[in-house]
C-alpha cells in the first residue's frame, strides 16, 4: 500500500504540476573502503559464485576493486564442506554444489585474517505457472507490465524476488514481495517498471523477450531487498531515510549470503 | 512524588486568591462583545474600565464573555479590537451589572492591521508566550499556492514554525514531529488536516474565525500533544442579516450562507468547497485521463441557539472527503467528521460554564481494482469527547478549570478481498483507549509589572481491552501475549503536566516572560515517509509504547515601539522529549497487526532562538521572522546510538511579508521564504551488488539538501464600492515567481548513458504557478 501511495505521488506530480529533474552537485563525506560479499547458492546445477569487492568513494568511477586471495568456504548442515576457488578476480566459484531446498548454507570468508560468515536456508521452491503481460497507463503513457502467476504454500512464510530481464539485459528495479497478505492463495506478482524510468531499453516492444528469474528467498534476505528497495525511489528528502540495508554477514561486511531457488521463465511480446 | 511539593505549592495559592476575591466589597460588571454587523462574538477584545475608584481590565474569552470586578463607582468602559472602531460608554456601578457591547468594523483604509485582535500592547503585557494569534482578513492577502487561501500555509510564515515541505500543509513546531500538533476545530481533533496529499488544508478559510497558535507555555486546558496546539474556531453565522459569499478559483470555488434564524437569538452558517480537478481531467482527450479520479470537498456547519442571555447552546460539524483514483487500478478516498455541541451557561456574573460534546473521526480506504490482486482495505480512529470548562473572573485573578474525557477506538485496517482475489480476508482487532484529564489554572495580576499564569494538569491514560496484546522480542517476534475482555485495563498511565508562565513589565514597551511546559502524547502516527500520507497509521500508547513526553522551558523578550505600531519579540527555547518513536529496518506498518514491534524508541531535543519584527499600521505592514533553531533525535541502534539532526532540522528559516495598500482598491503583497535544507542522508560511499551500484551511509542525516528559497505575490482588486450590498474582488497570483527549482527530492543514480559514473538527481516538484480568484460578498 505504501508503493500506491508513491504512485499517487507520481501521478499528481505527472499529470497535475509541473516537476523538474537536474543534475546537482553534492557535497559527500567519505570512508573507509568497505568489504563487501555477494554470495548465491542455487537448487541448480550452474557455478555457485562468490563476490569479494571493495566499496569506493562516492566520488569516484563505478570501479569496484576486486578482493583477491581470499579463502572461501561454504558448508551445509548436512556435514558437506566445498572450498571455492577464484577463477577470476574477486570472482570465486564451485561446481560442485547442488543447492538443496530446507538446508542451511553456512558462507566462511577469510580476508587478511579478518573472517566473515554467514548462513542462509533455502526454502523450499514455488515454481511460477505462467508469466503474463498487461498494459499499464501512468497519465498519458501505455507501458507493458509482466506478472508473474503461482500457487502460495499455505501456512508457510513465503518470500519471493525476481530479476526482470530485458532481451537478456537485467533493468535495475528491484522486485521482492512476500505472501503475508495472500498466504495459501493463487497469487500474481506485478513487475511495475520505475514510473521514473526514461531508459528505453528497459520499454517493452514487440519482439522483445522478458525473462522473469523466480527466486525463493529466505527472510532475512527478503529484508535485505525489501529494505533496498524502500530506499530506492523518493531519495533523500523524499521517501525513507536511507540507511545500509541488514546484512546477513558477520564482521561489518557489506552484502548478503543467499541461498535460494532459480526458476526461469520467459514471454515473448507479441 | 517528585510532583507533590508542586501541588502543595499551587493549592494554598487557588484558595488564597478564591477567598481573597471574596473578601472584598466589590461589584462586577459583565457582559458579551459583538461585531454590530453580523452579530460574531468577539474573541479577545479588550475591555478595560477606568475610574477614580479603581481600573481593571480584561479581555474576552472565546464566546466573547468578559467579567471585571472593582468597587463601587462611576467608570468609563474602553473596548478595542483591532479593525474595529473605539467603544467608550460610561457607567455608574453601583450593583453588579450586565452589559452587551456591539462593535462597529472600522474603517478599512485607515485599519490595515496586520495581526493580532487584541488589545495592542498585549505581546508586551500577557504573561502568555509562545503564542500566535492569526488575523483571518491577513489571509485575503497573502500569495499562496494556486490562490487557495490556507490558515495552515499562513502559520508556517510565522517564527518557530517550519513548513512540511513544498506546498504543504503539514508543519513542525520547534523541533516536533508532525503528529505532535494538536489540531482543533471548534474543539474537535482534526487528525489529517490535508487534502489532496498535503497541497490543501482541511480548514476553508470562509469559516473561520480566529486560528491560535500555541508553540509553548501551553495553557493548562490544552493536552495531549507534545509540540503545539491549533486552536481553530469557526464563525457562529450571521445573527443580523442574511449574507452569502464565495469564490471562483482555477483549483476550487467556495460558497458560504450565513444568516438569522430567529433574529437575535439563533443564526446559522454554512460553508462548503469542492476541486474541479476531476472536472479538468475529464475534458482531457484522452481517454486514459478521462477514467482518473482527483477531488476533494469539504462542509462546515454551525448554528447557534441562545435561550436568554445566560445560556448558549451551539451545535457545528466539519465534513471533508477526498477521493482519488486511476482508472482499473485503484482508489483512495480518505475524510474526517467532526461534530461539537456546546452548552455556554452564565451562572453568574464570574462564573463562566462552557460543557462540550465532541464526536470526531477520520477514516481511509484503499481499493486495489485489479482482476487477481484486489481487496478493499479500510482504516478509522474515532473519539467520543466530553469537555467541561469553568472560568471564574475575580479582581487579579481569572481562575480556569474543567475536566476532559476522551474515548477513542482505532480499527487500524480490514482487508475485504474480492471473490477471486489472492488476498486473505484481514481484520486487525480495534483497539480502544480512555484518555481523562483534570486541569487548573490562574491568570494572575500580581502587581502592575508582574503577571503569572500557572496552572497543572494531570493526565490518565488507559488502554482498554478487548483484545490480545503482545510483548515483543528485539527481532520482533511475539515473546507473551494476553487476552483482555472488554472494558479491562490492559495498562494505565498517569502524568502530571505542571504549566507556569510570567511576564514582568519592565516599562510600558518593554517586557520579559519565562515559561515552563510539560506536555505528553498518547497517540502517535506512523509513517515512514517524509511526508504525511492519507494511509499513516495510528497507534495509542500501550505495554509497548509509553506515553511520549516533553519538557519545554523558554525566555522571551518583547518590545513595542511608535504607539505599538511595531513589536519586537526574541524568544529562546530548550525541549526535551522522552519516548519519541521510529521505525526499524524493513518495518511493515500497513495491515499489520504487530505494528508494535516495528518500532524503536529513543529521545530528542530542540533548541533555537525566534525573532520577529512585526510592522502593524500604515499603508506598509508586514513582518520578517526569523529561526536559528537545531533538533536532534537518538536511538538505541540508529547511527551508533548517538544524536542525529531530525530531517527537519533547518539552521536558519526565514520568512518577510509584506503587504502595501496601494489606494482604495489595489493591495499589493508578497512573501520571501528561505530555509536550510532539510537532514538528509547522502552516501559516503558505493559498491556493486548484483550488477547495481549501492551505496553505503555512514552517518545518519549528516548532510544538508540545497536551501529553499521562494518568492510570492499576489495583488487584490476589491471592486469598486457602489454603495450596494453586493461586494467583488479579484485575486491574481504568483506562487514561486522568480521560478526558483527548489528540492524536493535527490536521488543517486548512475549516468545513464556513461554507467561508470553516478549523479545525484534533483526533483523540484513547483515552478512559477500564476493564479487568478474572483471573491464575492453580498
Amino acid at each position: 500500500m505504501k508503493s500506491l501511495f508513491y504512485l499517487v505521488i507520481f501521478f499528481i506530480i505527472a499529470v497535475a504540476v509541473t516537476s523538474c529533474e537536474k543534475v546537482i552537485d553534492v557535497k559527500t563525506d567519505t570512508s573507509p573502503s568497505q568489504l563487501v560479499i555477494e554470495g548465491n547458492i542455487t537448487n541448480i546445477r550452474q557455478q555457485q559464485t562468490i563476490k569479494i569487492s571493495r566499496s569506493v568513494d562516492y566520488t569516484n568511477p563505478n570501479v569496484y576493486p576486486a578482493v583477491r586471495g581470499a579463502l572461501v568456504n561454504v558448508k551445509d548442515n548436512a556435514g558437506n564442506s566445498w572450498n571455492f576457488t577464484e577463477e577470476t578476480p574477486g570472482v570465486y566459484r564451485s561446481v560442485n554444489i547442488l543447492g538443496r531446498p530446507g538446508r542451511t548454507y553456512t558462507l566462511n570468508v577469510n580476508v587478511d585474517n579478518n573472517v566473515y560468515t554467514a548462513s542462509s536456508t533455502m526454502p523450499a521452491q514455488v515454481r511460477a505457472d505462467s508469466i503474463t503481460l498487461t498494459d499499464i497507463t501512468f497519465g498519458s503513457r501505455t507501458r507493458k507490465l509482466v506478472a508473474v502467476h503461482y500457487t502460495d504454500p499455505k501456512g508457510v512464510p513465503n518470500y519471493y524476488r525476481y530479476i526482470l530481464r530485458i532481451n537478456g539485459r537485467q533493468t535495475n528495479r528491484l522486485y521482492v514481495y512476500d505472501d503475508r497478505l495472500k498466504d495459501g492463495n493463487l497469487s500474481k506478482n506485478e513487475l511495475y517498471p520505475d514510473t521514473e524510468d526514461d531508459d528505453e531499453r528497459n520499454e517493452l516492444k514487440s519482439g522483445d523477450v522478458a525473462e522473469v528469474e523466480m527466486q525463493n528467498i529466505d527472510k532475512n534476505i527478503f529484508n535485505y531487498w525489501f529494505t533496498l528497495r524502500q530506499q530506492s525511489r523518493g531519495g533523500p528528502g523524499g521517501g525513507t531515510t536511507p540507511g545500509n540495508p541488514p546484512s546477513n554477514i558477520s564482521n561489518g561486511a557489506l552484502g548478503y549470503f543467499s541461498a535460494h531457488t532459480y526458476q526461469a521463465i520467459s514471454i515473448t511480446v507479441p | 512524588m517528585q510532583y507533590k511539593s508542586t501541588i502543595y505549592l499551587l493549592l494554598p495559592l487557588l484558595f488564597f486568591c478564591c477567598f481573597n476575591a471574596a473578601a472584598q466589597k466589590k461589584f462586577t460588571i459583565s457582559g458579551t462583545v459583538r461585531d454590530a454587523a453580523t452579530g460574531e462574538t468577539l474573541i479577545g477584545a479588550s475591555v478595560k474600565i477606568d475610574g477614580p475608584n479603581g481600573k481593571a481590565g480584561t479581555a474576552t474569552n472565546g464566546y466573547g464573555f468578559y467579567s471585571l470586578t472593582v468597587a463601587e463607582g462611576t467608570y468609563t468602559v474602553n473596548v478595542s479590537y483591532v479593525s474595529y472602531q473605539l467603544v467608550t460608554k460610561s457607567i455608574q456601578l453601583s450593583k453588579n451589572t450586565s452589559l452587551n457591547l456591539d462593535m462597529k468594523a472600522g474603517n478599512e483604509l485607515t485599519a490595515v492591521v496586520v495581526s493580532a485582535r487584541d488589545r495592542k500592547d498585549q505581546n508586551v503585557r500577557s504573561p502568555q508566550m509562545g503564542v500566535e494569534q492569526l488575523d483571518m482578513k491577513l489571509l485575503d492577502n497573502l500569495p499562496v499556492l494556486f490562490g487557495e487561501k490556507d490558515v495552515l500555509k499562513t502559520i508556517q510564515l510565522l517564527p518557530g514554525v517550519k513548513s512540511g515541505g513544498e506546498g504543504n500543509t503539514g508543519f513542525f513546531v520547534r523541533g516536533g514531529a508532525s503528529d505532535q500538533n494538536l489540531i482543533l476545530l471548534d474543539e474537535a481533533t482534526v487528525y489529517n488536516s490535508s487534502h489532496l496529499l498535503g497541497f490543501f488544508s482541511t480548514f476553508n478559510a470562509d469559516a473561520i474565525k480566529t486560528a491560535d497558535l500555541y508553540k509553548g507555555g501551553m495553557p493548562s486546558q490544552y493536552g495531549g500533544r507534545l509540540s503545539s496546539v491549533l486552536d481553530v474556531k469557526m464563525n457562529d453565522g450571521n445573527s443580523k442579516n442574511f449574507s452569502m459569499q464565495g469564490g471562483l478559483g482555477l483549483i476550487s470555488s467556495r460558497l458560504k450562507l450565513e444568516g438569522p434564524l430567529i433574529k437575535d437569538k439563533s443564526s446559522f452558517m454554512i460553508s462548503a468547497r469542492r476541486t474541479y480537478i476531476d472536472l479538468i481531467l475529464k475534458a482531457a482527450p484522452d481517454s486514459n485521463i478521462k477514467g482518473n479520479t482527483l477531488n476533494f470537498y469539504d462542509l462546515n456547519a454551525k448554528v447557534n441557539y441562545k435561550f436568554d442571555d445566560k445560556n448558549t447552546i451551539y451545535l457545528s460539524g466539519y465534513f471533508g472527503q477526498d477521493n482519488i483514483g486511476i482508472k482499473d487500478l485503484f482508489t483512495n478516498d480518505w475524510g474526517n467528521t467532526t461534530a461539537t455541541l456546546r452548552y455556554n451557561h452564565i451562572f453568574n456574573s464570574r462564573l463562566f460554564s462552557n460543557t462540550s460534546l465532541i464526536y470526531n473521526k477520520y477514516s481511509y480506504s484503499v481499493e486495489l481494482l485489479d482482476e487477481v490482486n484486489n481487496f478493499r482495505a479500510t482504516s478509522l480512529i474515532r473519539d467520543f469527547n466530553f469537555k467541561q470548562d469553568f472560568q471564574y473572573f475575580s479582581n487579579k485573578h481569572t481562575l480556569r478549570f474543567g475536566a476532559q474525557a476522551t474515548h477513542h477506538r482505532i480499527a487500524p485496517s480490514d482487508l475485504a478481498p474480492g471473490s477471486s482475489s489472492s488476498f486473505n480476508p484481514l481484520s486487525i482487532e480495534n483497539r480502544y483507549g480512555l484518555e481523562s484529564s483534570a486541569y487548573i489554572s490562574d491568570e494572575y495580576n500580581v502587581s502592575n509589572r508582574l503577571n503569572l499564569l500557572y496552572g497543572l494538569r494531570a493526565s490518565w491514560f488507559s488502554l482498554l481491552g478487548p483484545g490480545t496484546f503482545s510483548t515483543y522480542t528485539a527481532n520482533g517476534d511475539i515473546a507473551t501475549s494476553q487476552t483482555y475482555e472488554r472494558g479491562k485495563f490492559v495498562q494505565n498511565y498517569f502524568n502530571l503536566e505542571p504549566r507556569f508562565s510570567a511576564s514582568y513589565t519592565i516599562n510600558e514597551r518593554n517586557s520579559i516572560k519565562a515559561s515552563y511546559n510539560r506536555n505528553t502524547q498518547n497517540i502517535h502516527i506512523l509513517s515512514n515517509s517524509g511526508s504525511s500520507s492519507p494511509t499513516d497509521q495510528y497507534v495509542m500508547s500501550s505495554n509497548n509504547i509509553r506515553p511520549e513526553i516533553a519538557d519545554q522551558v523558554a525566555f522571551g523578550f518583547f518590545k513595542n515601539i511608535k504607539d505599538n505600531a511595531y513589536e519586537f519579540s526574541a524568544e529562546t527555547y530548550y525541549k526535551w522529549m522522552q519516548n519519541q518513536i521510529e521505525y526499524k529496518d524493513a518495518a511493515r506498518l500497513l495491515a499489520n497487526a504487530d505494528v508494535e514491534s516495528q518500532l524503536l524508541f529513543g529521545s530528542g531535543r530542540a533548541y533555537g532562538l525566534e525573532l520577529y519584527a512585526k510592522k502593524r499600521t500604515g499603508k506598509l505592514t508586514g513582518w520578517i521572522s526569523y529561526t536559528l533553531s537545531r533538533t536532534e533525535r537518538k536511538f538505541a541502534g540508529l547511527n551508533n546510538g548517538s544524536y542525529f539532526p531530525a530531517r527537519q532540522d533547518r539552521t536558519h528559516d526565514l520568512a518577510v511579508v509584506g503587504i502595501y495598500k496601494l489606494n482604495k482598491r489595489w493591495t499589493l503583497s508578497g512573501n520571501y521564504i528561505y530555509n536550510t535544507g532539510n537532514a538528509v542522508t547522502y552516501p559516503a560511499g558505493k559498491y556493486e551488488i548484483g550488477g547495481v551500484t549501492s551505496f553505503f551511509y555512514t552517518q545518519r542525516n549528516a548532510s544538508r539538501m540545497p536551501y529553499t528559497g521562494r518568492l510570492d505575490l499576489s495583488a487584490t482588486l476589491e471592486g469598486k464600492d457602489t454603495g450596494k450590498r453586493f461586494r467583488s474582488s479579484w485575486s491574481f497570483g504568483l506562487y514561486n515567481a522568480l521560478n526558483r527549482k527548489n528540492p524536493y527530492s535527490i536521488d543517486f543514480r548512475d549516468v545513464p548513458n556513461d554507467p561508470t559514473r553516478t549523479e545525484a538527481v534533483q526533483t523540484a516538484l513547483f515552478g512559477i504557478i500564476p493564479s487568478v480568484t474572483w471573491n464575492f460578498k453580498f
